[in-house]
């Protein structure tokens, strides 16, 4: 039997793009302690971030289509982590990963990390605001063309505000 | 059976650059809705959308679903999509419309080659046992083939560089082009290799960018424009993957793709070839029997503008337009994906007989 080889071929790809216009802005409001949406004139929706057009009306849309959002929304959703550890996972304890879905916008921010309440109390309908990191900390950490929605270098959690819940059927339609 | 006349009745590109800030869905949604427009119809009349794109060139897994937004997919839309150039999208949707079941198709090409480093990225296509790890990039196949053609004694360097001195004129009159530089083949010629026997100018810029095309039935077509452009013939065919493998002085993939579209039929006017270096184009040229008589490349070609996975769509879009305007009456396109002219497709236009 012929003697196997085997060959290492590490690859690395590496790619720098330009932030769109829509999250420039996004980014830059962030940073001044405002989370910034695009409301699309056809349908009304607001999308956070901002994408340059709506998806469902298929129209592009500009900085006049601007609008902010308030910090502070409602839980739609959530899990609890408890971390395992694996290459690259810093967390060892449990934490929240929860949807939040922001005063006047139309769709969720996901992955937010809850506090000011134990984990085995957050909840769907719980009411929360944006935890600002100092305005001397505030980062434009995470953000990327793909619009994904990061705030996590200005907001380093969400808070539960101590306001009663929401009701199911108000956020029902973002509950995935 | 005899295929189905289908028709051009519609088209958009966004003008190539070299770097936009535009995010890729943002590029497709432009072409989109201008092709729509052009074509005169709903979003809702489309019966089928198929679009072409390359994860690698975005950067992300599934980031042609993204792509998608530019197309409306809520209420659900029946969609495809080809890890292929634009071109192959419109193949998919002619095919389609060979059903019968609906009359108006939507296609769309791009790619943002700017966040990318060509070199570091092209070697992924490649086989990965013998051809990725020596990191052959698309200059050295390129200069690889260059060398193969001059070895045959058809062509000389001279022919490089008036292939390229022709295609920035002609390049520089195109809105949607982005090379005008130096077009006196003396003063190309005295510039240094870069991959010899290639000058920097031989090969194709990588330019960011998107186009869409609308297709009708022929029926429907009469009712939305008076100038539709039929797709008389498109074939594609593919060679060996392993340029080492097959003769890379020829394209015998391109002549039979050429041959099943009915190119040799009757004679073609202009030819919009997706060669993406100076020699490339004189071995399409030669594989599809083009005589001297047919203006190539009249839109300055990939040479002058090549947003990878548009620019083969878009050959078809500038020689559609030629057709609509009355520029040509028989009109030739042609597309490739991969290295080497590995697969080609040829579709050959007609106006109104």
């Amino acid at each position: 039997m012929a003697d196997e080889t085997m060959m290492d071929d590490l690859v690395t790809l590496t790619y720098e793009e330009l932030l769109p216009p829509n999250t420039v802005r996004f980014a830059e409001a962030l940073v001044d302690g405002r989370i910034l949406g695009q409301r699309c004139h056809v349908c009304a929706r607001v999308y956070v971030p901002p994408k340059g057009y709506c998806p469902l009306d298929v129209v592009l849309l500009d900085a006049d289509d601007d609008v902010e959002v308030s910090d502070r929304g409602v839980v739609t959703g959530f899990t609890i982590v408890a971390p395992v550890r694996y290459y690259g996972q810093t967390k060892t304890e449990p934490f929240v990963y929860a949807s939040v879905l922001l005063d006047g916008a139309s769709g969720t921010l996901g992955g937010q990390d809850i506090t000011g309440v134990p984990t085995d109390q957050v909840h769907a309908g719980m009411r929360v605001r944006a935890v600002w990191k100092p305005k001397e900390e505030r980062t434009t950490k995470g953000q990327s063309a793909r619009g994904w929605g990061n705030v996590e270098g200005c907001i380093s959690s969400f808070e539960a505000t101590g306001e009663p819940d929401v009701p199911r059927a108000e956020f029902e339609e973002h509950v995935i | 059976m005899p295929a189905t006349d289908i028709a051009i009745v519609g088209w958009a590109q966004t003008p190539a650059v070299a770097r936009t800030d535009a995010t890729e869905p943002q590029l497709c949604m432009q072409a989109n809705l201008a092709a729509i427009a052009m074509a005169g119809i709903e979003r809702s009349d489309i019966g089928f959308t198929c679009a072409g794109s390359c994860d690698y060139l975005t950067g992300g897994p599934f980031a042609f679903v993204q792509n998608l937004d530019a197309a409306g997919a809520w209420p659900p839309i029946a969609e495809s999509h080809v890890e292929m150039d634009g071109a192959w999208a419109l193949y998919e949707a002619w095919v389609r419309l060979q059903h019968g079941d609906i009359d108006v198709a939507l296609v769309f090409g791009s790619g943002k080659s700017s966040p990318s480093d060509p070199a570091e990225l092209y070697p992924q296509q490649l086989d990965p046992y013998y051809l990725e790890p020596l990191g052959l990039d698309p200059a050295s196949i390129a200069a690889l083939q260059a060398r193969a053609l001059l070895d045959t004694g058809r062509a000389t360097e001279r022919d490089f560089a008036e292939v390229v001195a022709r295609s920035r004129r002609d390049a520089r009159t195109n809105p949607n082009a982005h090379v005008r530089d130096e077009d006196d083949p003396e003063r190309l010629l005295a510039a240094p290799y870069t991959r010899n026997p290639l000058r920097a100018h031989d090969v194709a810029p990588v330019s960011d960018g998107a186009a869409a095309v609308v297709l009708a039935t022929a029926r429907r077509a009469r009712q939305l424009t008076e100038h539709p452009v039929f797709i008389r013939g498109i074939d594609h065919r593919v060679d060996v993957h392993q340029p080492g493998m097959r003769d890379l002085a020829t394209s015998p993939s391109t002549a039979d793709a050429a041959r099943r579209a009915g190119l040799g039929d009757a004679p073609v006017e202009v030819a919009e070839l997706a060669a993406i270096s100076s020699p490339q184009e004189l071995i399409v040229r030669d594989a599809m029997g083009l005589g001297d008589g047919v203006a190539v490349n009249p839109s300055g070609g990939p040479l002058g503008a090549n947003p990878v996975m548009a620019t083969g769509l878009i050959r078809i879009i500038e020689a559609a337009r030629r057709v609509a305007d009355g520029t040509a009456r028989r009109a030739v396109a042609h597309a490739t994906n991969g290295q080497a002219l590995q697969h080609n497709l040829v579709c050959v236009l007609e106006g109104e007989s």
